[in-house]
């Protein structure tokens, strides 16, 4: 049996000698949860599981330690890039807004075709709007078909002047030169 | 971040242009400022994070607002809320791309340390610490932060997570028979 004392270990030897990864796995925190938890507005007893699953998750230790300090501090202003690209997201509205969308817009928003965000189906809507515009007023104006015979003709006619053209110059320098 | 506070937040979903923009403005900041730690180990370049940032924003405004409609005021502040959506958000973006990377000089030494199997580690049985105590002498010992980090992160003083770190240790020290070094170690 040893007589010898043991030298006692500091409070970090201690610590470090004893297993301290729990039995199991926590739960996984929501992020409403964890932001309720970063705040400070927990219970103790709310706050244990989530302080549990922080203790036990590394990464989630320093991502808590990290945004505590983002947002105890006075942050730089964002790039101007980002702010541009994130309020594109939401672009319909103030367009509408500002110009009271004409006779036209009136009668699409009657539809109540641009009720709530979603761009890509107003975008498509329009797209269609304007085919439809574009299609009518081509055959008011007389279609397609009409219009080919009309460039046919007149393309007829210019190649005949054309070649008439060159006709008679080469018939004047026929005669101009030796005839031979 | 008071500006954030003061976005309507039910005009915000319903998706009034000027009070997107407002939000964006208010938000902005923030959101790159997370992204950008966030990101820290992935050694991303800038387009990497202004993308990562620009999927923070389409999330939260995504299929009619959803995920700003779960948003409880009553639970926790807007920009804390939003500063951890902007974490879940960036971490996706770069799972979506690559693996992360840290500098060995970052990682605490506890981390790196090859533990000696020959040594049986003794396990805390499970009620002896509460899980705050276990919270702080992880952050102390296995994170190596100092006090004052850790005051700040669960809302308290300094002084608190001594006491806290100090009787923690009284009770390891009284199941596993360990005599007191005197100095705190």
């Amino acid at each position: 049996m040893s007589t010898e004392r043991r030298t006692p270990r500091s409070d970090k030897e201690l610590w470090r000698s004893l297993a301290s990864r729990p039995e199991g796995v926590p739960a996984a925190v929501s992020e409403m949860d964890l932001a309720a938890w970063l705040d400070g507005r927990l219970s103790e007893e709310a706050a244990a599981p989530i302080e549990a699953a922080v203790a036990a998750d590394p990464v989630l230790r320093r991502a808590a330690l990290d945004l505590a300090d983002i947002l105890g501090k006075q942050l730089p202003a964002a790039p101007g890039r980002m702010v541009v690209r994130a309020r594109a997201l939401v672009d319909f509205e103030v367009a509408r807004e500002a110009s009271g969308g004409g006779p036209f817009g009136k009668w699409l928003s009657g539809l109540r075709l641009f009720a709530g965000p979603r761009p890509a189906l107003r975008q498509g809507v329009m797209a269609v709007a304007a085919v439809v515009v574009a299609t009518g007023g081509f055959m008011v104006g007389g279609g397609l078909g009409k219009s080919l015979a009309q460039q046919r003709d007149d393309h007829s006619a210019t190649e005949s002047a054309y070649v008439k053209t060159i006709a008679s110059n080469e018939v004047s320098a026929f005669f101009a030169g030796d005839g031979i | 971040m008071a500006e954030l506070n003061q976005i309507d937040l039910q005009a915000l979903t319903r998706g009034e242009k000027r009070t997107w923009d407002a939000f964006v403005l208010a938000a902005a900041p923030l959101i790159n400022a997370v992204v950008r730690r966030t990101l820290t180990s992935y050694r991303v370049g800038e387009d990497d994070v202004m993308d990562a940032a620009q999927d923070v924003f389409v999330r939260l405004c995504a299929q009619d607002f959803r995920l700003l409609k779960t948003y409880d005021p009553a639970r926790a502040g807007l920009p804390t809320w939003l500063s951890v959506v902007a974490r879940s958000c960036a971490i996706d973006h770069m799972r979506r791309r690559r693996q992360a990377t840290e500098p060995i000089d970052d990682v605490p030494e506890a981390f790196l340390g090859v533990e000696d199997r020959h040594v049986e580690k003794l396990k805390i049985p499970e009620g002896l610490l509460t899980a705050r105590q276990v919270l702080i002498l992880k952050y102390l010992y296995d994170e190596e932060r100092d006090v004052v980090e850790v005051a700040r992160l669960l809302s308290v003083d300094a002084q608190t997570i001594r006491s806290t770190h100090h009787k923690a240790l009284l009770r390891l020290r009284a199941h596993f028979r360990e005599d007191d070094p005197g100095d705190g170690g």
